[in-house]
């Protein structure tokens, strides 16, 4: 016999048994209807602790002890086991949720304690790095040259550089051979620094138009500045070695700002660079600077040898004075005004007594020169200096905006002796310069800074400004004619300059000037004294055109 | 007029035209800025009523190794209040900018206080940190400074070796494992205390410190209880912070007299509060006993006892090369 699946179940036929389980299966959908029921009546507190309530539950729904309430408390017992299976289900699926959280929470916290960590080493090599740098030497480099120094400055040197690129072209007078030329006027590294916080250096060697004192041909490397400056404080200083002597206004601006390509001729009547000490500072913020110093003594423009064995000495000095420097006032504030002098003896030993032989015949032709350095006046061969050399120097200027105006005036009294003929010559110079910076960028005594640098392809073209000045030199009468030619020497010369400068950058500078100068006196030699300076100088009035290509850091 | 009145007014005006503006520079270790805060203003108050004079002193801090060779390096320190006598040993010797024997010159060898290492942990000890054995567990994260230059550093450095010793039967190899177990748990050594102190309070990084005692207790009075507990070691090392006029400087700044008497006020009555107040162990049993109650009792070795020394201890340990070299590998 065959026996169904439902037999199987039941253990009944199977005619018998669908029947049965028809039934079987009506009431359960009733008693799952009445669970359901009442578990939503019931279910909280039933199935928290089974505590009595007043819901009607499913066993209330049957008569007792018929066999459909026994089925209904076995599947209450079924319904209560699934309860109980799902509550463990739940139980463990929450205590892995809890353990899982629990780890996040650890794995969260452990990253946020290593991000802390990056972090604070990460503060902690800033601060290292920071306290490093304080401690570390230090190189900039910019439009002020290379610098190195110590970490706390103490100790400090800078290459600094100057490189001028000249044109002299002649115009009337251009007869004396090799005067129009391009030529390298300055070519000069700059070394400078600090040692020991207070102690300044300064070197500056020439590798361009030659020697000091000697014909403009001559192009020997030489010596400029060499010095030693110990700052007690800005207003006690003291300088030892070779630097300029503190007397021209004119002289005294750095050779990479003066308005035009060489200076007036009353910086002819001053001493150039000289040996010596100097005590000098500024005092109330530079309202007041002052220099006062003894040098080894030499002639007018004249620059010092590095050695001279002389017994006479000469003491040169500066006061000058800003009154409005450090007020409201800033239309004064760049007004300056002082006097420089000085006084010497000198031996007819001394062979740098008389003035620089720049723009002479020879090495030996003391005189002085005109803008475009020729010399117009010269003393007569034999002629020394002898005993008193005097100078005395008013000057001032003013800078206000693009505005500029600086004058001086020069009394060079000296001493001369030609055999047994002697004389005081008393030579005076003067000057007035003034500028004007068309772009609108301050002037000021150490040049232009452009506002907006050369640079075409954003439309910047750098700082313009023009020129001018008058000058005149006028040499002491009673030099002629024991102490000086006057057939070739002038007594006097005058010239005026007008120019064009172009700052491209603060490195940077194109010069453009013409300069004319005329002379009296002078022009009247013959022969050889005809066609050298300064008999060829004065025939004319010199007329120059000049141009300068400078590079300066 | 009297003559006992011009007697006075002699006297006065002697008293002003002596009075004088002195500047001390007082070079510390890091976590002394309170301390001296409060010293200073009580030190210048009694040289003021001693002697007319206006002091005004100067304080530096950082680590104290550090700032032995800054003082060496050239800063002009008057006095030093070091982390430990190594430090101004090397003052002395190095720099011979005060003689040798200048533990003498001063009671206690020139420690006017002292004070010790404890643990500074968050608030419920959520590591259960108890002692020495918790904190080289693995996972703990330590936070200390770097012993080569943080005095406090050195003396924790020697109070866990010391732990070691006493736990292992003075076992040097065993002591050493322990200590370069310790290190492992350190992910960032400050230069100074203050500075661990930062890392551990204010970054909220580690799982303890290990501080100065006075540091702990003015980071629970800063940053309140809630947040952080102290937890005494059964052992730790009594750290003996030492104090000395430099002579060279002192003298050349004419300052030698006020220096001298600025260190001894630190044995006075008032500076021995001052110490106390400032949660550093004072000398003075009166003041000692006045504060007793906000330090812990433990068990407190001395550097002389266990290491033979702050010489030996610093060329053993502390030197280049030396063992804190070996087994401190910076991650």
């Amino acid at each position: 016999m065959k026996v169904k699946s439902n037999e199987l179940l039941t253990g009944k036929p199977e005619a018998e048994s669908t029947n049965e389980q028809y039934k079987h299966n009506m009431k359960l959908s009733q008693l799952i209807l009445i669970s359901i029921a009442g578990l939503q009546f019931v279910s909280p507190a039933w199935a928290d602790d089974g505590a009595t309530t007043n819901s009607v539950s499913p066993a209330q729904v049957a008569p007792a002890g018929s066999a459909e309430a026994a089925e209904i408390e076995a599947l209450k017992n079924e319904v209560q086991e699934l309860e109980q299976k799902v509550k463990v289900l739940e139980q463990q699926n929450a205590r892995k949720q809890t353990a899982a959280a629990d780890t996040n929470q650890e794995q969260i916290q452990a990253l946020d304690q290593q991000v802390r960590i990056l972090e604070r080493q990460r503060e902690l090599d800033r601060e290292d790095a920071a306290s490093a740098a304080k401690t570390q030497p230090r190189l900039t480099v910019g439009a002020n040259g290379a610098t190195f120094s110590s970490a706390d400055t103490n100790f400090a040197v800078s290459l600094h550089g100057l490189v001028q690129v000249d044109s002299r072209t002649f115009q009337e007078n251009d007869n004396v051979p090799g005067n129009s030329s391009i030529l390298l006027r300055r070519a000069r590294p700059i070394l400078s620094g600090t040692v020991f916080r207070d102690f300044d250096f300064l070197f500056v060697p020439d590798f361009g138009n030659g020697t000091p004192g000697a014909a403009s041909a001559a192009s020997t490397p030489s010596i400029y500045d060499a010095y030693l400056n110990y700052r007690s404080s800005p207003t006690v200083q003291i300088q030892a070695g070779k630097f300029k002597t503190p007397i021209g206004l004119e002289q005294l601006q750095p050779d990479a700002y003066t308005m035009f390509n060489e200076r007036s001729l009353v910086t002819d009547l001053v001493p150039n660079r000289d040996l010596g000490f100097e005590l000098h500072g500024d005092i109330a913020g530079g309202v007041v600077s002052y220099a006062a110093g003894i040098f080894n003594g030499v002639g007018d423009a004249r620059n010092s040898s590095n050695i001279g064995f002389q017994d006479n000495r000469e003491f040169n000095g500066r006061l000058f004075v800003q009154p409005f420097k450090q007020t409201e006032l800033t239309a004064l504030q760049n007004l300056g005004m002082g006097i420089g002098g000085g006084w010497g003896e000198a031996s007819t030993t001394n062979t740098l007594g008389l003035p620089a032989s720049t723009g002479g015949a020879s090495s030996s032709s003391a005189g002085y020169f005109t803008d475009g350095q020729q010399q117009f006046f010269a003393y007569t061969n034999g002629v020394m200096a002898d005993r008193v050399h005097w100078r005395i120097s008013p000057q001032g200027y003013y800078y206000y905006g693009p505005f500029s105006l600086l004058g001086e005036y020069v009394i060079s009294d000296q001493d001369v002796r030609n055999g047994s003929r002697s004389a005081s010559l008393h030579h005076t110079a003067w000057e007035i310069a003034g500028g004007w910076v068309l772009t609108g960028e301050n002037a000021t005594f150490n040049g232009v800074t452009p506002k907006h640098p050369f640079d075409p392809r954003i439309g910047q073209w750098g700082a313009w400004q023009v020129v001018g000045r008058y000058a005149d030199l006028d040499i002491d009468n009673a030099a002629f004619p024991f102490f000086s030619n006057p057939a070739v020497s002038a007594s006097e010369a005058t010239a005026w300059a007008v120019g064009l400068n172009w700052y491209l950058n603060r490195n940077i500078v194109v010069k453009a000037s013409f300069s004319r100068t005329t002379f009296e006196g002078g022009g009247q030699g013959t022969g050889s004294a005809a066609s050298s300076p300064p008999g060829s100088v004065t025939t004319h009035p010199e007329e120059v055109f000049f141009t300068r290509v400078q590079l300066g850091f | 007029m009297k003559p006992i009145l011009r007697i006075l007014l002699v006297l006065v005006l002697a008293t002003v035209a002596n009075a004088k503006d002195i500047k001390l520079l007082n070079v510390s270790y890091d976590p002394t800025r309170e301390l001296y805060q409060d010293y200073n203003a009580a030190f210048t108050k009694y040289w003021k009523a001693k002697t007319g004079d206006e002091v005004v002193v100067s304080q530096s801090h950082g680590g104290s190794g550090k700032q032995a060779l800054s003082v060496l390096n050239g800063l002009a320190a008057d006095v030093v209040t070091l982390a430990l006598a190594y430090d101004i040993d090397a003052l002395a010797q190095n720099g011979r900018l005060l003689p040798v024997d200048w533990q003498k010159r001063l009671p206690d060898d020139s420690a006017p206080y002292t004070s010790t290492i404890v643990f500074l942990v968050r608030k419920g000890n959520p590591k259960k940190i108890k002692d020495w054995d918790d904190v080289v567990k693995p996972g703990v994260i330590v936070v200390t400074p770097n012993p080569k230059t943080s005095g406090g550093a050195r003396w924790a450095y020697l109070a866990a070796w010391a732990y070691a010793l006493d736990k292992y039967g003075h076992d040097d190899a065993k002591a050493r494992d322990f200590v370069k177990r310790l290190y492992r748990n350190v992910p960032v050594l400050d230069s100074g205390a203050r500075g661990s102190t930062t890392t551990f309070v204010e970054r909220g990084i580690g799982d303890v410190l290990l501080a100065w005692e006075n540091e702990a207790h003015l980071a629970i009075k800063e940053f309140g209880g809630d947040k952080f507990e102290i937890v005494t070691p059964s052992e730790s090392i009594l750290a003996e912070p030492p104090v000395a006029v430099v002579d060279r400087v002192a003298k050349k700044h004419g300052t030698t007299d006020v220096a001298k008497a600025y260190l001894e006020y630190l044995y006075s009555d008032e500076g021995q509060d001052i110490a106390g107040r400032n949660f550093y162990r004072p000398r003075s049993e009166k003041a000692a006993a006045k504060y007793a109650d906000q330090f812990a009792k433990l068990k407190l070795v001395t550097v002389d006892e266990v290491f033979g020394g702050w010489q030996k201890a610093q060329k053993t340990h502390f030197a280049d090369g030396g063992t804190f070299d070996q087994i401190y590998q910076p991650e």
